[in-house]
């Protein structure tokens, strides 16, 4: 192989700005996705069939469409219907941000489900009302459960975010496309973006782990 | 002589209780309990011995029957498919302990001790910690007090799971196969606790399998089996000279001295 790699040639300065944008998209996607999908979870939770269903029926849309159809979808079928087209930025926070959210209202509903029953008895012989037995055992315990499931999903849409690139939110990647179209670089500038993600993603699934060998520890 | 004017503590009348058509596990349960009395159910696995316990805390629905305390009509059910009425203001006086401690793993020891006082009877949280550490101490768990569950071992998590139910001043307290679940040479601390309660004269429904602690703690013997009471009397009797002839066998087995 007698490709010279040129890294001098990479303007850092673009990625830098396109990092931060996909920093605001995660951060904005999860803060949608960490309290909607709460909300989400307790709707498909729900005894009421007519709450239940559609919320069901949102979560499973999420979860067994690829991800850049929905990003796709949503900017080029959402302004034609409704007749609303928010800013392109906009539009991938919210895109993002609905799919984190079905993915974290599965993530609330499995481990409030996992709360075992013989906690809530011994509510129950504490003498704690319904509510009150939600309030301070099913829900710690189950926000406890769920934080390394968040985390993960967090990280996913940290890396999913790369998909809205393609209609033109300038990202990390997109700011790595342009980039490498300018300099006729594209190895070097994507194993640079390439090495950004696993930056930012790397401590967080590392953090992960601890908490799941250290919750371990604790149930044990 | 009776005393015309103390009502039984616990009055008991035709339990019924099945998990579906099929598995009926109490069948027109009679039972009376008076203030005071230590009584320790004994019988085969699955004979109702915990469904018994789990009912009287309000735990299972019933099919029928009904059971009052202190006088006071406290759970009663007119039917298979009927709501079972439960009097919530009653259950506030039982307290229960569980096989599996059933501590909150997310709050220590005092908090978890601290939390129903305050929530459910309002009282501040200055005034139940320090109770909360009395009472740990009494029991030895003095050093304890900010330790996780996780942290502790399974004797001193059930002393705590003990303390937890005190905290609400229970009028009767039931144990449900509270040193199962423990390694033997843990097993004693356990009994000890319960045995300091007993003399204290707090009343007490206890299911175990345990025959010397029965034996120890008891002021009367109920062997339950098959979903009705078999035998019922002074633990010298149930447990040494049983009258009916599946106690004599259950006891046999579990002492090991069938010839």
């Amino acid at each position: 192989m007698n490709y010279s790699f040129d890294f001098q040639s990479i303007a850092y300065a673009p990625l830098m700005k396109g990092l931060l944008v996909t920093l605001e998209l995660t951060i904005a996607a999860n803060a949608i996705g960490l309290t909607f999908g709460f909300l989400l979870a307790l709707l498909i939770m729900s005894r009421i069939a007519i709450i239940r269903l559609p919320a069901m029926l949102f979560v499973e849309f999420f979860r067994c469409t690829p991800a850049i159809v929905q990003i796709v979808w949503f900017f080029y079928c959402v302004p034609m219907l409704f007749n609303v087209f928010l800013g392109s930025l906009t539009m991938g926070i919210l895109a993002l941000g609905l799919n984190l959210m079905a993915f974290n209202a599965e993530a609330y509903r499995a481990s409030i489900q996992a709360v075992p029953r013989e906690q809530i008895d011994a509510g129950i012989a504490l003498g704690l009302n319904p509510f009150q037995r939600v309030l301070y055992i099913v829900l710690p315990s189950a926000f406890r459960a769920s934080i390394p499931v968040l985390l993960t999903n967090g990280i996913v849409i940290f890396q999913q975010s790369a998909l809205v690139a393609i209609v033109a939110v300038q990202d990390l990647m997109y700011q790595g496309k342009t980039l490498a179209t300018e300099t006729y670089r594209p190895i070097e500038t994507f194993t640079i973006v390439a090495l950004i993600y696993f930056a930012v993603s790397f401590p967080v699934t590392q953090i992960v782990g601890y908490l799941e060998r250290r919750r371990q520890l604790l149930v044990s | 002589m009776t005393m015309p004017f103390s009502p039984p503590l616990v009055r008991m009348q035709n339990l019924h209780k099945s998990y579906g058509p099929e598995i009926q596990v109490l069948k027109g349960l009679d039972i009376e309990m008076k203030p005071g009395e230590r009584v320790v159910v004994i019988g085969p696995s699955g004979g109702g011995k915990s469904t018994l316990l789990r009912v009287m805390m309000g735990l299972e629905k019933i099919d029928s029957g009904s059971i009052t305390f202190g006088g006071k009509p406290y759970i009663s059910s007119e039917g298979v498919g009927r709501k079972t009425v439960i009097d919530t203001e009653v259950r506030r006086s039982i307290g229960m302990v569980f096989q599996h401690y059933t501590l909150f793993p997310h709050l220590n020891v005092v908090q978890n001790l601290i939390l129903a006082p305050c929530k459910v009877r309002g009282e501040r949280k200055a005034e139940a910690t320090e109770r909360a550490i009395a009472l740990l101490s009494r029991f030895g768990l003095g050093a304890k007090a900010k330790a996780f569950p996780a942290q502790l071992s399974g004797g001193q998590k059930q002393r705590v799971a003990i303390a937890r139910a005190l905290m609400l001043d229970p009028k009767l307290m039931l144990f449900d196969e509270v040193t199962s679940a423990l390694d033997p040479e843990l097993v004693a601390e356990v009994e000890q606790v319960i045995l300091q309660l007993a003399n204290q004269n707090m009343p007490m429904m206890i299911v175990t399998h345990d025959m010397w602690f029965a034996r120890n703690i008891a002021s009367r013997v109920i062997f339950c089996a098959g979903g009705v009471v078999v035998e019922d009397g002074p633990p010298e009797q149930v447990l040494g000279s049983p009258k009916e002839e599946r106690t004599k066998d259950f006891i046999e087995r579990v002492f090991h001295i069938r010839q």
